[in-house]
This record gives structure tokens, sequence and C-alpha cells, in this order.
């Protein structure tokens, strides 16, 4: 299987149970070694560097279980990322300003001075793409970021995407929440079984069949299609 | 949220100017008269700070606990007294030690930082081990018999001591520098968590390597300070693992994870070693043992965590925040991170 | 140049020591898999036991062996009442913490100050009739006690390893080594397992200590440098099973029996670090490191 990534989209990455959405991501993350073959941004290869390495290129990543640095502030923990982002900002000011436009972004400012464990998971997750966000990245990778969030939680994360994509990012997003990734993205792959099921827009992935079945099963088809 | 009073300002600046008030006390406390006895014993005090703020660098901001820092005391003292047995200047002779001290704590490092957790702390055990067998074995040392100092000129116990003073100040001088910095704040994140510290680009491998360096060089120029002063050393003693013991349990009485917080637990245990050895010499570890056990099931951060505790219950927000940042720099709303 | 029967005997002595080594290392790898306790206790536990064995010598003139048998039940009690009073006011975790680092540690200060009260500094032995006996078959000859503390530590092994296959408690310890939060929704007490499965720990470590007791002198510091192998144990051999631990065993007393051959008596301490070395240098994570991974996932 291969794909690549247009700049300035957000692709979306579905696919049923065990289709090999975590695998892609840990893969592309560095946090898994393939087997083989190869990961490549802007042509050079990123395959078997370490995350810190990758996050200097300019590919952050989000947790799907959220991993805040726990008993540090809101703040603090986007500073960390300032800091050691892709520019490795040295200045304390200039971190610090930083860390607070990512904060602004992603609506958190209010929580700045709030520890990361004591605010609520859509919080929580927020401060996941504030994280990433703050590292500058070329490529941003979330995982499941709409995972577990309220109906509220999910369309206030959906505009943040929009807001990032604003902003001229690149996103590879997967997600198990269907509704999300058809709001928010401009081609989506499927996934089953470690292949590629079918690739592009959304309202062609809507009316594809092959999805259709692998998500519902065969005898989906012969119902009325949505 | 208050903001600051006029009142609690002035409580700010008063924590910040308390360290030097405390530097000048300490510069002349030799000629205050106090008798060589006590002289000795804030020598001694000030040596285990050394050693105490040191390893806070590395298992309070980093989180990397070791349990074998009497490895890199028994090099610098060694290294230090061969120096200083040929001849070589005592302050040149403690650059030394800090060097090889550094150079061992790489040496060590490499392989045990790519632990974590629990199994880093049992391989420092080992190291700590498999070094004091050794150095009991080796003859250029003196091996199990210990070596003998050739102290070069007259015995000046006021000497000592400055040396001491000084070589504290430094440590402390170094932590407050390294809190505040980005490193710290790497640090801090590796010791939440170092995955997520790697995922936002932190290289976390060598930052502890480079931690770890800086502790076993302070450490290591503890260890030849006090060569110096006792003009004998064996494998037994500077390598013991009751040293390492000691080491650490110093920044977990006064609170560990803070600048003070070692310095502190520094301070109390210098006090009560020598009397505990004296009076008690029975129930020495049986008293280490219940501190110890007190301290994790009571108050984790210790001494300072007390203290915090205390103040936070008669002040205002702002006041004790501003305590907060002296200590540490960090937000009243951090909990238990222990 | 070595003679069969020389590479006989050093071989069967290695056995004989990866036995034992399973013996004492088992225990804290349960306490380990089910609490994420690193149990730094465990070096006085097995003190303890051997202080057990001893008392029960020279009072009862009990021998040794039974004296170890005798002990898995007093220590399963002690370890219980220990947990109860000390272990479960712990922070929890699915991580191992500093807090119950320390706390371990902070327990086998005392216990060893205990020991040095009650028995004082100098090293003690068990000295029994047997002590001296030998098989001998041939060329090879086999301490008799070393083949009866193999043969102990082999049974009590497979016993070990049934209980956990078979057993309703065997089950939930497994459960909750490997997902506790699903182990407790499913209805595993983990408070009530994880106050056996230490005292199991112990029951074990106190064994262990005994069997020592038999081939070993002893005293109040007994047991450090056996934490050290126990953990190279458990790092060679995973962490999740006895035959993973026998299989560490095997390895470190193969290792260490025979190095005697290159390397000079003194030295011997530092074998079992230095194997931990070459270990960790091939599988930076650790063959732990690698478990730790698969947890994560979950």
């Amino acid at each position: 299987m291969s794909f690549d990534i247009p700049e300035k989209t957000i692709c979306g990455f579905i696919g049923p149970n065990g289709a090999g959405k975590t695998t892609l991501f840990g893969v592309i993350a560095g946090a898994i070694r393939p087997s083989s073959g190869k990961v490549r941004l802007r042509g050079k290869d990123v395959t078997s560097m370490k995350p810190h390495a990758l996050v200097k290129r300019g590919i952050a990543r989000t947790h799907q279980i959220v991993r805040p640095f726990r008993a540090m502030s809101v703040l603090d923990n986007a500073r960390v990322a300032v800091h050691f982002g892709r520019h490795s900002v040295k200045s304390a000011e200039r971190a610090r300003e930083r860390a607070w436009e990512v904060l602004k972004l992603v609506g958190l400012e209010h929580r700045a001075e709030f520890s990361a464990s004591a605010i609520p998971l859509g919080e929580q997750k927020r401060l996941e793409v504030a994280r990433a966000l703050a590292t500058d990245p070329e490529l941003l990778l979330l995982d499941e970021i709409c995972g577990g969030l309220a109906a509220s939680e999910t369309s206030a994360m959906l505009d943040l995407l929009q807001r990032i994509r604003e902003k001229g990012a690149t996103i590879l997003y997967v997600e198990h929440d269907m509704k999300a990734v058809m709001s928010i993205c401009d081609r989506i792959t499927v996934l089953n079984f470690g292949q590629k099921l079918a690739e592009g827009k959304p309202e062609e992935i809507r009316k594809n069949d092959a999805v259709i079945e692998a998500y519902l099963g065969k005898g989906a088809l012969s119902g009325s299609s949505n | 949220m208050k903001t600051g009073t006029p009142a609690s300002g002035i409580r700010f600046s008063i924590s910040s100017v308390l360290p030097w008030l405390l530097l000048v006390a300490l510069i002349f406390l030799p000629s205050a008269g106090l008798g060589t006895n006590l002289i000795r014993l804030f020598f001694l005090t000030l040596v285990w700070i050394v050693t105490s703020v040191a390893w806070n660098l590395v298992g309070g901001f980093a989180g990397q606990v070791s349990f074998g820092f009497a490895v890199f005391y028994g090099v610098g003292a060694y290294t230090g007294a061969l120096l200083m047995n040929q001849g070589v200047s005592p302050y040149a002779a403690m650059a030394g030690a800090a060097a090889m001290a550094s150079i061992a704590s790489l040496i060590v490092g490499a392989p045990t930082f790519r632990l974590r957790g629990p199994y880093f702390v049992i391989a420092t055990i080992g190291v700590n081990e498999a070094v004091r067998v050794l150095m009991s074995n080796l003859a250029i040392t003196g091996g199990a018999s210990g070596l003998r100092l050739r102290e070069h000129g007259p015995y000046r116990q006021v000497e000592h001591y400055y040396t001491a003073l000084g070589a504290a100040a430094i440590a402390i001088a170094i932590s407050a520098v390294i809190a505040r910095s980005r490193f710290g704040l790497a640090l801090r994140a590796i010791r939440q968590d170092e995955d997520a510290a790697a995922d936002v680009g932190v290289n976390a491998y060598v930052c502890k390597l480079y931690v770890h360096a800086i502790a076993a060089a302070l450490t290591g120029m503890a260890g030849a300070i006090f060569a110096r002063y006792a003009a004998y050393i064996n494998p037994q003693g500077v390598f013991a693992f009751n040293t390492s013991i000691s080491i650490l349990l110093m920044p977990v009485i006064g609170g560990i994870g803070t600048i003070w917080g070692p310095v502190l637990g520094g301070v109390v245990f210098g006090a009560i070693e020598e009397q505990l050895v004296a009076n008690f010499p029975n129930i020495h570890l049986l008293l280490y043992g219940g501190l110890l056990m007190l301290i994790v099931l009571v108050e984790p951060d210790g001494l300072v965590g007390l203290f915090h505790r205390i103040v936070r219950r008669r002040g205002s927000d702002s006041r004790s925040k501003g305590i907060d940042k002296v200590l540490w720099g960090r937000s009243r709303l951090e909990g238990r991170e222990l | 140049m070595m003679t069969a029967a020389d590479f006989l005997n050093l071989l069967i002595a290695a056995l004989m020591l990866a036995g034992i080594y399973g013996a004492m290392s088992v225990g804290m790898t349960v306490i380990y898999g089910v609490m994420k306790i690193v149990n730094l206790a465990h070096a006085g536990f097995m003190m303890m036991g051997a202080y057990f064995a001893y008392e029960l010598f020279q009072r009862f003139n009990i021998d040794p062996l039974f004296g170890a048998f005798l002990a898995l039940p007093v220590f399963f009690l002690f370890g219980m009442a220990i947990h109860w009073l000390l272990v479960r006011r712990l922070p929890k975790s699915d991580q191992p913490t500093l807090s119950s680092l320390l706390l371990m540690f902070g327990f086998w200060l005392v216990l060893q100050n205990v020991a040095y009260l009650t028995w004082g500094n100098t090293d003690m032995s068990i000295l029994t009739p047997h002590t001296l006996s030998v098989i001998n078959l041939g060329p090879i000859t086999i301490s008799t006690l070393r083949l009866v503390v193999f043969a102990a530590a082999v049974v009590s092994m497979a016993i070990l390893q049934l209980i956990l296959n078979r057993s309703w408690f065997g089950k939930s310890v497994r459960a909750l080594i490997q997902n506790p939060y699903a182990a407790q929704i499913t209805g595993v007490d983990d408070q009530k397992i994880s106050r056996m499965a230490f005292g199991l720990g112990t029951a074990f470590a106190g064994f262990a200590g005994a069997l020592l007791s038999m081939l070993y002198s002893f005293n109040p510091d007994f047991g450090r440098p056996f934490l050290v192998r126990s953990f190279v144990i458990i790092v060679l051999g995973g962490l999740e099973s006895v035959p993973g631990v026998a299989f560490g065993a095997l390895v470190l007393a193969v290792v260490e029996t025979f190095s005697i051959l290159a390397v000079p008596a003194g030295y011997q301490p530092a074998i079992s670090f230095a194997l931990l070395v070459v270990v960790l240098l091939l599988f930076p994570r650790g063959l732990a490191g690698l478990m730790q991974k698969k947890w994560r996932a979950a």
C-alpha cells in the first residue's frame, strides 16, 4: 500500500477495526519500525528516524490516549514543545509568546496556569493538538482526536481543525468517527486488512460499494443505500 | 484570582534575598569563634549538600532515581587523592576529579539510560556493587586497604571549610540555573512522560546523559574535597552502598525535585547523622528506613512539601505562589509526582 | 585443558545454581507483575528466611530443608500483613513508581536493622550432618545439599506454575498482570489478589532465603547481591512467566559458573552486572522493555 499526502490538505484515514490504521500511524510517527517500505517527507527518507528527530523535521503527532505532562501547567506543556520543536527556540521570551499564541488558537488560554491533569478530557485533547502545533510542524498527525468526546466537544474540535487548515497546515488524520472524517477531510483513504480499499473525496467514498461492504457487510448492499 | 497585595510582594522578595543573606552568614562563620568541632560539622554538611543537590538534578528534576551515586563520589575521591599525591594543586585535582566522574557517568549512563523507571534503579545498584568490588581489587588504588593522601602543606580547617562552601554555592547556582532554563523544562517533561517528551522533540537519552554528567561532576568534586580533608579513603567507605543511600535520602527528606529541598535535606541529614552515629549506632538503619517510609506514605514532597502545606493553610493564593516560584517555579496546582 | 568430567561437574554446579536462582526470582516476578512494584525488600525477606531457618535449627533442631518449607506459610502471612500495613497505602499506578521503590527500600533497611539487633553482624551459617556429604557418580561429584536444594527449588517452581495456570487465584493473577483495568471490570478484586500475590512473593523470598542458608553463610546484609541477580534474571527471562524466570536463571547460573575459569575470584560478584550490561547493549530496552511496549498499546 502506498499513498501521497498533498500539502495543505486534511487527509483522513478510516477503516474498520483491525484495518491497520494504528500501525500505519505508528510507522509514520516513528514509534513502530516497519518490516518493509519507506516513509518520505519531501523526498527525504524518514522511515527509521526516532520521534524527536521527526519533530525537528516537521512531523508532529498527537496521542490517541492523551498523554499530557500532568504535573506541569498547560502553558508549560506548550512551552516545552516550542522550545524543542522544529525551530528549537532558545529564547524564553519568544517561546512563551509562541506558546500563548498556540493556546489562543486552540482556545485554552484561560487554562494556561492550570495543571494539565486538572482540565477535562475534551480540553486535554485540545492540549494534545496544541502541543503538536507548538512544534510548528509541516505535517500534523492526528490519532483519533475525536475519540471519547461528546457531540459538542467533537464539533469544537472540528472547528479547531478548520482553523488549523486555514493556516495552511497539512494534516494526516486517522479516525474512527466517520461523521467527523466526512465533514472535515479533503481526501479520504479507506483501509481494510492492511490494504487500501478506496481513496478519494468524501462524497465518492460515501457512495463506494466496497467501502459500504467493508463496514456494513455484504448484506447492506442489497438494502437501500444511504 | 487575587492579585498580589503589597505585603505578599515584600514576602516574595524576602524569599529571594534570603539565600544571599545565608551565604554571607556562612562566609563569616569561621570568624564567629565557634570551635573546630562545629566548623567540622558545617564542613561535612556542606559536602553532603553538594552531593544532595547534584543527585537531585538527575533524580528530582529528571526523575531518574539512581541508587548508585557513590560511584561518582568514590571516583572523584580517588582521582583527587591520586592527583594530589602526584603533587597536583588541590583545586586542579578537584577539577580533575569532576572531569573523571563525568566520564564515569557517561560510561554508566550509556547502557543504563536505555532502561526505564525501576529497571534503571536496579541497574544503578548493580553498577555500585560492581565498581565497589572492582576498586577493592585494583592495586593502583590500594585495593581494599585504601589510599593515604600526602598533604602538601599545613592543615588549615578554614581552607577546607571555604572550599566546601564554594562548592555548595556552585552546586546550588547550577541547580537554580537549570531549573529556570529550557533544559530544566525538558528534564521535567522527561520525568513526566519520556515518550511524550520525545514526541515534542526532546532527545531524552541525550538530555539524561547530559544532566547525569553535570551531577556526577559535582558529586566527584565533593568526593575530592572530602578526600583531601579525610586524608584517607577506602572502597568500603566512599563506594559503599550506604553512601549511595545517604546521598539520595537527603533530597527525599528535604523535598525531591525542588531547588532548596536537597539543601534542607542536607542540613537535616548532616546534623542528625553525626548525633545518630554517635549516640544510636545500633538503630541507624532503622531510623533511615523508618524516615523514608514515613516520607513516602505521609508527605512525599518532604520538608518542602510540609512547609507548603503550612503556608498554604495560612496564606493567600499569591503568597504561596511566590514561595513556590522561589522553590522551584512549580505552580501550586501541581500535585504530587512521586 | 578441561576434562569431560570437570566440564560435567561445572555444568551440574551451574544447574544446581540455576534452580536456586529461579526460586529466588519468581517471588519478585509475581509481585512486580501484579502490582508493578519492584520489591527491594525482597533481599530483606530472603535474609529473614535464612535467619528463620537458622532459628528453627538452633532451637528445635529442625532440618533447614523443612525449615524452608515451613517458611512458605509463615512468610505468606507475613507478606500479607506487610501489604495490609504498608503497601496498600501507596498511590496506585499501572506504572512502577518511585514511591513504591523508596517504601520497599526503607522497609529493607528496617529489616536489616532488626536482624542486626537480634542476631548481630557476624556471619552465621547452618551446619548439619549433610553439609559436607557428597554423592559420587564416577568422576562426577555432586554435593548432596545442593542436589536437595535444587530439587526443592524446582518442585516449588513447578507448584507455582501449577497454581498460576490452574487455580482461580492464578488466573486472577495472570489477568491482573496482563490488563489490570479489564481484570477489575471482570470482577477480579485487585486489593485481595494483590495482597495474596504479595504474600506469595514474600513466601518464595523467605523460602529461597532459607534454602540459601543451607549453602552459604549469611548476615543482615545478606541478599543484596541476590537482589541484583534476581533483576538480571528477570531482564533476561521476561516478566510474565515462571518458565521465563527459569530460562533467565539458567543463563545467569551458567555464565557465573563458567566464568570462574576466566575471571579472578575477587571480581566474581561483578559478573552478574557485566551480564546485565551485555544484555542491555544487545537489547537496548531489555527484554522487559519489550514487555513494556506491549502494555502501552493497551
